[in-house]
């Protein structure tokens, strides 16, 4: 398998990127396909919290930084790199993988990519799309509704729906459904993954005393963001069988 | 499943079916047995069961969080006292939902408490569809089949039915034994205790004292109905300690069939009604 670059992120804060990197990190925990995961809030890390020995916390303003993730993508053991680019700098970002030749080894078939862009149900959201699309074209552009509240990402309003949505029409969109709010502030304060906060664990392992409810909400939540990932064959997209049927 | 705390989950489909009556003499039971059982209301307009036992039964509104939380990591809760819940049929699709959700059963099991489902079918056939595909989606919790003889015996149309036939070989059986009009009067009374009857000494003429404010004969019948549902109870609570699901309730009840009644199996996937029905019991898969 080649290395993989999954980048997860949004111009606009608080739509959930960390949140949908940790489902990511949990699906591919569970099947089997090690990862290490750069979050780029720095200094403070917000997924660093939760999968803390396989997260590193880094600067991608900084070339420092972005040679630790680049440059070590053909030597790491672990194939799979996910990164949590911090609100703002998804465009910048991607401009810097750009301008790095990271897109050219991409092309080349050094590496696959995919990224993951979130948007949340807001206009300021909807607009990245369009920004963002320039970087996308013929890559692996996976498009993240994140229903973070009960909202229908303006579908009442099919004129305005089609003009942000048509931009991305040839692209795959993957829903996150809700998480019931107590579910998510104790899986937060839980301060492990959510596999973890399930089974009812500590970060080391040991019982916790999590709400057996709260865990529920968080399963079933979980299963249908596992049903997701399943249905766009996520599994495929990291390994040259995705590359190979993309070009099909 | 011997020494478990059983947490019983006492439901049907309608309204009107004696889930309450039954939920409160499992309650009377456990209490004369020397425990202080969890017990949980869910109907949060009529209270029924709280009504009965102020002091004990908890009202949960299965729409609230909160609530939700506070039934089902109560009754996870490792602990050797009994637990009921009466789930009331307006709460039953919601409940059925959390249970599957939390992983109840899983969970309940590994902290040595069995959760039992103790379901009362009436005489519309969606009664025993919703029976029959409530025992099968939870096929580790024991599921005993209420007989609750007070209700109407289901029409020939409806033992002719799958759901019907699919229940009747069902081995773990209830039999709540019928109970004249003045008796059911007698029991909606609020402050009627059925541990504290119970308790009282017979008089020397085979009668209860008349604190309870009954007739004699009354007080007799009673007594005698009582005395038979805590025969049904012990002999339930027995058999799932032994995990012998062939025990046979006492006779009497009105569950029919004939012979050529049998057909071919119950199965939810090749009915719409019941689809319908799963659908209104679990929500969508």
């Amino acid at each position: 398998m080649k290395p993989v670059v999954i980048l997860v992120g949004a111009d606009k804060g608080g739509v959930g990127k960390t949140t949908i990197t940790r489902t990511l990190l949990d699906y591919l925990a569970a099947r089997n396909m090690p990862a290490r995961a750069f979050d780029s809030e720095f200094p403070r890390g917000a997924l660093k919290r939760f999968h803390p020995k396989i997260t590193e916390v880094i600067d991608l303003e900084t070339a420092a930084d972005q040679i630790k993730v680049i440059d070590t993508l053909a030597t790491s053991d672990v194939k799979v790199s996910v990164i949590d680019v911090r609100a703002g700098l998804l465009s910048d970002t991607l401009k810097t993988f750009t301008q790095v030749g990271f897109f050219d080894l991409v092309n080349a078939a050094e590496f696959n990519f995919i990224l993951f862009h979130v948007i949340g149900p807001s206009i300021a959201s909807l607009e990245e799309i369009g920004e963002i699309r320039p970087y996308a074209d013929g890559r692996d552009y996976l498009l993240v509704k994140n229903f973070i509240n009960e909202t229908s990402f303006f579908e009442w309003n099919p004129e305005l729906h089609k003009s942000y949505f048509d931009l991305a029409k040839d692209t795959t969109e993957v829903t996150i459904p809700k998480l019931n709010e107590m579910a998510f502030e104790q899986a937060e304060l839980a301060g492990v993954p959510f596999s973890a906060f399930i089974a009812n664990k500590t970060a080391d392992g040991q019982p916790s005393g999590n709400s057996l409810v709260l865990r529920g909400y968080v399963r079933t939540w979980m299963s249908h963001i596992v049903g997701e990932y399943d249905r766009i064959g996520l599994i495929d997209r990291l390994s040259d069988r995705g590359v190979a049927t993309q070009a099909a | 499943m011997t020494g478990a705390s059983l947490a019983a989950i006492v439901t049907s489909l309608h309204g009107r079916s004696g889930k309450t009556l039954l939920a409160r003499a499992l309650v009377d039971y456990f209490m004369l047995s020397g425990g202080r059982p969890y017990v949980f209301d869910t109907d949060a307009v009529e209270r029924g069961l709280h009504v009965l036992f102020p002091g004990v039964a908890r009202v949960v509104d299965l729409s609230i969080v909160r609530d939700q939380m506070l039934l089902f990591d109560t009754l996870a809760q490792p602990s050797s006292e009994m637990r009921v819940v009466d789930v009331s049929h307006h709460s039953l699709t919601k409940f059925f939902e959390l249970l599957r959700d939390t992983d109840f059963i899983a969970e309940a099991q590994s902290h040595g408490i069995e959760p039992v489902i103790f379901y009362i079918p009436d005489c519309k056939a969606d009664s025993f569809e919703a029976g029959v595909i409530l025992r099968d989606r939870f096929p580790d919790c024991p599921f005993v089949v209420v007989e609750n003889a007070f209700l109407k015996a289901p029409k020939r149309s409806v033992r002719q039915g799958p759901a019907y036939k699919a229940l009747k070989p069902h081995k773990r059986r209830f039999a709540m034994p019928k109970l004249a009009d003045d008796v059911v009067e007698a029991l909606e009374d609020r402050s009627l205790s059925l541990g504290n009857f119970m308790r009282q000494p017979m008089s020397s003429r085979g009668e209860t004292p008349i604190p309870d404010g009954l007739p004699p004969d009354l007080c007799i019948e009673l007594r005698d109905w009582v005395f038979r549902i805590f025969r049904e109870i012990h002999r339930i609570m027995v058999g799932l300690a032994a995990d012998d699901a062939a025990s046979d309730p006492i006779a009497g009840t009105p569950w029919v069939a004939d012979a050529e009644d049998w057909g071919p199996a119950f199965d939810p996937g090749n009915s719409r009604r019941s689809r319908t029905i799963l659908d209104k019991i679990l929500g969508k898969p």
